[in-house]
């Protein structure tokens, strides 16, 4: 049985090859759909990523109320004391972001200024590639690039330049498994607040560390409690929830997306059915005479199906597999109010699409596969 | 010829097609007898029912009633997926127009029949390789059917149906479209199945001159078969 089924994958390896060009066509057809379909599935995986509050988050951020961009929520850099006596709060990190574009933008510029002695408590998670924290320390107007940032701007270690009104000196480019980190720029606070016109004292946001994920509720509404009647009221978020609420725009977009990778499916369904209902019609007699030869209906439907399969699996492997490199390759990153997408291909997306391709093969053959195996014999010998 | 050692025998085999609603009748209550180890020719006006009667007998299509069998098995009462394992290593067909697999040299083409069967790799490759040889074309295995004549190409679907090593061997029109020298060529290798490999061979054919190399000539007119005396002197 099993020796039966290797030799007619085998014969339809064979079919495949020895069309090359039809198949190569169709192949690359259903490439395109499936870079397409894989694309799409990272950005949705990405935003997902970025906006589903998993259980070991325990970040807070705490933004003006009634303000969705960087540029206009200011808040007292003073509200940090208070925010620390607050029971179940591990860290309070004041924080100034300075943006070249409010809108949903490609080419997003974020300044992140932080305390400089708290940026390791803020982002522990960092990872220096070039130059040292400790000359970021040093110098007033240095910056930590991100390594997507400098690698998109084409910036290294010693460099300056110069975006949205701030001029900064490069002390060192980073590496994160946050994704958000390495389309940023450190920089020092009280530096940002001069550069950017906010003044001293005054801050963007404040980003919360509780001590375990049940007080984020708690700890949120305590602090927007406190300053309901101050002129400058809070709204504090978890930071997923934050995102998902300041990135409208680019959170409607990406899920508009669905409906492309939505099409991308339907077309190479499309297109590997085609394919496979032009062999099987053009193989009536072909089919024919291999019943004539002692092969069963299900040995025919089998040879046609492994055919779609077949025709999918490589078309899903060069589309996703190249859908893969391109984003890694391009790092895509997407801006919206002063917080960033990185679109950032995974395993699972490589896993799902690979999987997609093989479903939309055999779905597609089905039905070929079933009219080649039915026609009665004698018929389709006689058929020109 | 009796009966009881008749290795095909038909009674009263009916075959009717449907066309939209009006019945098409080729072949009604047909008997046969055809003995072990014969080479049959039959022939006949176009639309006789040869081509029918030969899908009847080599299992690819089931008569309407009467029955039919084969070896001892009566086929007209096998279902569709017994038919196809009986077929595997009873019968090899042999069409007029070679219909063999393009895309396959002749080694593949002849190694078909097989695929399906319990072999291992090694002893499949070496039954492909004497069929091959046995039709003389153990050389070409590697040329595809369009790097080989009509006379070739259909020596080597002679292989194919041989390769299985099956009892009958049935074949319609097989030097319908070959030059006089290769249709010799093929007579001769069939005449050989028969009388070396003890093969029983039921040949349709529209050339007295194919039918004068079988042993027994039939005639299918208007659904009853007439024996040709004239044409069975001439080959004896
Ligand atoms: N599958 C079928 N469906 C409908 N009618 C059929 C079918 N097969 C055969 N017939 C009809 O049965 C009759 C006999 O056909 P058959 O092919 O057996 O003739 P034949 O003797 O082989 O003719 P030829 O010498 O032209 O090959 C014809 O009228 C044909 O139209
Ligand atoms: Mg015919």
């Amino acid at each position: 049985m099993i020796a039966k089924s290797f030799n007619i994958v085998l014969l339809a390896v064979k079919q495949l090859t020895r069309h090359r060009i039809r198949s190569l066509l169709t192949i690359l057809g259903v490439a395109a759909g499936m870079f397409l379909f894989a694309t799409v599935e990272t950005m949705q995986g990405s935003l997902r990523r970025a906006t589903q509050t998993t259980a070991d988050d325990t970040t807070l951020v705490v933004y003006r109320d009634n303000r969705f961009c960087p540029a206009t929520s200011r808040l007292p850099e003073h509200y940090e004391s208070t925010i620390r006596k607050i029971e179940g709060v591990r860290e309070v990190i004041p924080i100034q972001i300075v943006v070249n574009n409010c809108g949903a933008s490609l080419d997003i510029i974020a300044f992140r200024g932080v305390p400089p002695d708290s940026l390791t408590k803020y982002a522990p998670q960092i990872q220096v590639l070039d130059g040292t924290v400790e000359s970021w320390k040093q110098r007033s107007d240095a910056a930590l690039l991100g390594r997507h940032f400098a690698a998109r701007r084409g910036l290294k270690v010693g460099d300056r330049f110069d975006a949205a009104g701030v001029v900064v000196h490069v002390a060192g480019i980073i590496d994160s498994p946050e994704p958000q980190d390495n389309n940023v720029a450190y920089v020092h606070l009280p530096f940002l607040q001069q550069a950017s016109r906010a003044g001293l004292g005054v801050v963007t946001q404040f980003n919360v560390r509780v001590t375990s994920a049940e007080r984020l509720d708690p700890v949120a509404k305590e602090i927007d409690e406190y300053f309901r009647s101050e002129q400058a009221p809070t709204r504090t978020r978890p930071e997923k929830a934050f995102f998902a609420d300041t990135a409208q725009e680019l959170v409607e977009l990406v899920g508009f997306t669905r409906w492309l990778g939505l099409g991308a499916v339907a077309a190479v369904l499309g297109l590997v059915a085609n394919a496979v209902l032009l062999v099987v019609r053009a193989r009536v007699k072909e089919n024919a005479v291999l019943q004539t030869l002692g092969f069963g209906q299900r040995a025919i439907a089998l040879l046609v199906a492994v055919e779609g399969v077949l025709l999918g699996l490589a078309g899903g492997v060069l589309g996703v597999l190249s859908a893969l490199a391109f984003l890694r390759w391009q790092s895509i990153t997407i801006g919206n109010e002063g917080v960033t997408l990185a679109i950032m291909p995974d395993l699972d997306v490589v896993l799902r699409g690979l999987l997609t391709a093989f479903a939309l093969g055999l779905l597609a053959s089905l039905y070929p596969a079933w009219q080649a195996a039915r026609r009665p014999i004698v018929s389709s010998l006689r058929a020109v | 010829m009796s009966s009881h050692e008749s290795f095909i025998r038909c009674r009263g085999v009916t075959k009717t097609y449907h066309k939209g609603n009006t019945p098409v009748t080729p072949l009604s209550a047909l008997d046969l007898d055809v003995p072990r180890g014969t080479f049959l020719a039959l022939m006949g006006p176009s639309g006789s029912g040869k081509t029918t009667l030969l899908n009847l007998i080599a299992g690819i299509d089931s008569p309407t009633s009467g029955s039919l069998h084969v070896g001892g098995v009566d086929i007209a009462k096998l279902k569709r997926g017994q038919l196809t394992k009986w077929r595997a290593s009873h019968v090899g067909y042999i069409f007029q127009l070679y219909h063999l697999v393009p895309i396959l040299s002749a080694f593949e083409n002849v190694e078909l029949p097989l695929l399906l069967a319990p072999l291992s790799r090694k002893e499949r490759h070496r039954q492909v390789q004497v069929a091959l040889e046995l039709v003389g074309l153990g050389d070409r295995s590697d040329h595809r059917p369009s790097e080989l004549s009509g006379g070739q190409e259909q020596r080597v679907a002679i292989a194919r149906a041989i390769v299985a090593n099956p009892a009958l061997l049935v074949a319609d029109e097989p030097t319908g479209d070959l030059d006089r020298e290769s249709a010799t060529q093929i007579l001769n290798l069939l005449r050989e199945l028969v009388r070396e490999h003890g093969k029983t061979i039921v040949m349709v054919t529209h050339d007295p001159r194919a039918a004068a190399v079988a042993d027994t000539v039939l005639h299918l007119e208007k659904d009853r078969l007439v024996e040709a005396a004239d044409l069975n002197m001439q080959a004896a």
